[in-house]
């Protein structure tokens, strides 16, 4: 090496170990922080892990705010509780008027935001006018479309004027967002919180103390808290995207808790379970995994081929063997555990015969010396997309090709992605698909809105159904009426429809996972499927 | 020598340009609706009209050409536009990233550097000695693993099992020491047997032999004639390692939940955040381009004839 490179070399070397002690010598600092920050026993903290940041915490925005956290810092007028039951919340009381576009709602009193200013029918209003100020962002949720105008009546009454009665009015204001309450100190000079706020100020009983973006969030009691404070002085929140490093973590002990739907695979959660040293356990339904038939393909019109594929296929033994016991075998299109859908219904059994019956009957034969029936020539062949990115998806994708390939039913699967799925779906090019209702406290309402209303391609892929119109006229019916006794005769009708119809398979109940920590106590899944977990949490021995 | 600096670096220009065509091209033509993917990703049901507002929001409802002129003069001015995401200044969310994957890109060099040096050297002087069969299994793991894969049986021995180091995060230099080791021992692998190659081949040179005779000590043979000679390609290998370095840490930040720059890009990927995507591209193409660069400037002081046939 001449000389040239020998101080070139040395340079080098100097210039990395310098960039590097310098780099380590910064991190030494913030690892002080992060240590002080990380909960232990002795402080009754919980620390859980989440794939992403927790966002802006805007509480009338979307992304990149993550609605478990923004839950923590905000509430709501009406709380959405089991079976969905809507009680209290920062709202004391409310009544309807009589042709149900009028909503008067009493505001708790003693109420404080997080900096210790008042909650009056002002601040409530100003919160609605920020959200309705950008109506089309919030286009999407029913109550925003009706939404006349609102009103302070007094300090502590604040009243809504819809333009048509709607009654899912209520279980709209339970959402996690748009429509909770930002402090005033949280607003930006021009009160437009759509592009940002000041502070993340509510009146939920947690407050962000601590925030580093992309590595943790820090949550702790809000001491201004109208309500029961929480057992447990913070929540830890470690922002850890890969699944499996947060099972590791866990088992290390640096995580109390890991929460949430599809947060770890169901092979690291039975591992977890079945190791015995962890406290684990399963939610109720949070929604229903389903097949989406196609009545708009010739094939699929045919009630006797639909009733033949749901027929078909082993339901109990794909789920169990698929979803390792972790989803449930759904016989109903909505599980029982939604407002209005407890409605008794024959589920369709599997019976291989039968389906054989079905598809005779509809003139699907299987000519001698093949293995898909075929009808004038036609062969019975169909197409399944699913989302190449979901584990579960595929395996059962590949399950049904199996189970129909022995009843004559060629079906062909392509993978796609999220977006690319969603797409085909409303543009109603394909045969099969998944689909998924939205869970607490979206459904039933948004489930028959789907059914119903086009653009979403559910109601397209119904269109040949017998009984399309009058299907489509009970669901605004029941979306408008203001009787609920009528409600229930409708919500029931409606499904007894669908399900006798077999144009939505259900296959599974998706349900919540949690593992913990054995000195986690007292654990509870929120009903709503989009609220924190940790109301009512305790921290024991 | 600098007419060559020159040309070298004016030919960056259209290099850079064909990085961001193909990245336009990439992005434009994959079947995914950049605004059904933020819906999708907000819980938000997508309407017809919201997805329409949120097209015209992105700028996706102008035509191609116009969309990638617009891309090429806003690049051009340093402007590389707002997340979709977060709404935030891209530019500003990967200088912000920038130090945790540089501190681990550093700290990996470093330390693949002070293993493999020594270690390639003393394996090529004791030739299929212990120490040169060790080096040549380390070097087999170290190129043959993958890095998720090394990532988390690292996790599971010194962090689960020996509860010796941390599983994820950023904040002490205990937690640099599992990504540092999963990122350089690929490094490693490469620089030990480069060594030992190369100090094999001076061995063989006649002025090791006429060294030797003048009766030189051997260890001031070795290292101050051998090794300062044989230790030039694995320069070059450091600077071209860096660009790969600083781009090549997206799986380890993701298993060690590292907040660099490449869990970043992850995330953009599958939100679809097309203006992170697009300055991700870019940014790693340029970084590339100037290690290359640096690397060829680096040679040409060492031996200038390159610039006469170059």
């Amino acid at each position: 090496m001449s000389n040239g490179g020998k101080r070139a070399f040395l340079l080098m070397v100097g210039i990395i170990l310098l960039v590097s002690t310098a780099l380590i010598g910064c991190t030494k600092q913030e690892h002080a922080t992060t240590v002080e920050q990380g909960a232990s026993p002795a402080e009754k903290g919980v620390t859980i892990s989440w794939p992403r940041d927790i966002g802006q915490m805007n509480p009338h925005t979307y992304n990149p705010s993550q609605l478990f956290a923004q839950s923590m810092i905000y509430e709501p007028l009406v709380s959405y509780k089991e079976g969905g039951k809507l009680e209290p919340l920062l709202a004391e009381s409310w009544s309807i008027s009589k042709d149900g576009k009028e909503y008067t709602f009493t505001l708790r009193k003693n109420v404080k935001f997080s900096d210790g200013t008042p909650f009056t029918a002002a601040i409530v209003k100003k919160n609605f006018d920020a959200v309705m100020s950008n109506p089309k962002l919030h286009s999407w949720l029913g109550v925003i479309n009706v939404l006349d105008k609102t009103e302070v009546v007094d300090e502590h009454t604040f009243k809504m004027i819809l333009k048509k009665p709607y009654y899912p009015t209520l279980q709209d204001l339970s959402l996690v967002r748009p429509v909770r309450f930002l402090g005033e100190a949280g607003f930006p000079d021009d009160g437009d919180t759509s592009k940002g706020v000041k502070k993340p100020v509510g009146t939920g009983p947690w407050l962000l103390a601590d925030y580093k973006k992309d590595e943790y969030a820090v949550f702790t009691r809000n001491p201004n808290y109208w309500g029961e404070s929480p057992k447990i002085d913070k929540v830890t929140v470690k922002i850890i995207p890969d699944a499996e490093t947060r099972v590791m973590a866990f088992e290390k002990g640096e995580l109390d808790l890991i929460y949430g739907e599809g947060v770890i695979s169901m092979d690291s959660f039975n591992q977890l379970r079945e190791s015995g040293k962890y406290g684990s356990e399963l939610s109720e339904p949070v929604g229903t995994r389903s097949l989406l038939l196609n009545t708009t393909n010739e094939k699929l019109a045919d009630l006797r081929v639909r009733m033949a594929l749901q027929q078909g296929f082993n339901k109990q033994a794909m789920v169990e063997g698929i979803t390792l016991g972790l989803e449930e075998k759904a016989d109903n299109i909505l599980s029982k555990n939604f407002p209005y859908t407890n409605v008794e219904s024959k589920p369709v059994e599997y019976n291989v015969d039968k389906a054989i019956a079905s598809l005779e009957e509809a003139g699907w034969k299987l000519p001698a010396g093949k293995t898909v029936r075929e009808k004038d020539g036609l062969p019975l062949e169909l197409e399944l997309i699913y989302d190449k990115t979901d584990p579960i998806q595929k395996a059962m994708a590949e399950t049904l090709q199996a189970e129909w390939g022995a009843i004559g039913v060629k079906l062909n699967i392509t993978g796609l992605e999220l977006t690319a799925q969603i797409k085909r779906r409303k543009a109603g090019e394909f045969d099969i698909d998944f689909w998924y209702n939205y869970g607490a406290p979206y459904d039933p309402h948004s489930f028959i809105n789907v059914v119903a209303e086009k653009g979403w391609g559910v109601s397209e892929a119904h269109s040949r159904l017998p009984m399309k119109q009058e299907l489509d006229e009970k669901v605004r019916e029941a979306l408008a009426s203001t009787d609920e006794a009528k409600r229930q005769q409708l919500y029931a009708s409606i499904l007894t429809t669908l399900q006798e119809q077999s144009a939505i398979v259900p296959v599974s109940y998706i349900k919540k996972t949690v593992v913990y920590q054995k000195n986690v106590k007292a654990f509870r899944f929120p009903a709503n499927r989009d609220e924190h977990p940790f109301d009512g949490i305790e921290f024991g021995e | 020598m600098v007419s060559y600096i020159g040309k070298r670096i004016l030919a960056v220009i259209p290099i850079v340009l064909f990085a961001i065509f193909v990245t336009f091209v990439l992005i434009r033509i994959s079947p995914v609706d950049p605004a059904e993917a933020y819906l999708t990703a907000a819980h938000i049901h997508p309407t017809e009209e919201l997805l329409a507002q949120k097209r015209h929001e992105f700028g996706l409802d102008q035509p191609l050409y116009v969309q990638y002129f617009q891309t090429v003069i806003k690049i051009c001015r340093l402007d590389f536009g707002k997340s979709y995401l977060t709404n935030e200044s891209v530019i500003d969310e990967i200088a912000a990233r920038i130090p945790a994957t540089l501190q681990l890109a550093v700290s990996s060099i470093v330390l693949a550097v002070l293993i493999s040096i020594p270690l390639g050297f003393l394996s090529a002087v004791y030739k299929n000695s212990l120490i040169d069969k060790f080096s040549r299994l380390l070097s087999f793991f170290g190129a043959s693993i993958p890095q998720f894969w090394l990532g988390y049986l690292l996790i599971f021995f010194f962090s689960v099992k020996l509860d010796l180091l941390p599983v994820e995060g950023r904040g002490s230099w205990e937690h640099l020491v599992l990504p540092s080791v999963t990122l350089s021992l690929a490094l490693i692998a490469i620089y030990t047997r480069l060594l030992r190659a190369s100090v094999l081949e001076q061995l063989q040179e006649s002025y090791v032999l006429y060294a030797r005779t003048r009766g030189l000590r051997e260890r001031s043979i070795m290292l101050k004639h051998v090794l300062k000679i044989a230790i030039a390609p694995v320069i070059t290998g450091l600077g071209m390692n860096m660009g790969k370095l600083m781009t090549g840490t997206i799986i380890v930040e993701q298993v060690f939940s590292w907040p660099g720059f490449g869990r970043y890009f992850v995330e953009a990927i599958f939100n679809r955040d097309i203006p992170v995507i697009q300055s991700y591209v870019i940014f790693a193409a340029c970084l590339f381009i100037l290690c290359n660069l640096i690397v060829d400037i680096l040679q040409l002081y060492m031996d200038p004839r390159i610039s006469v046939k170059g």
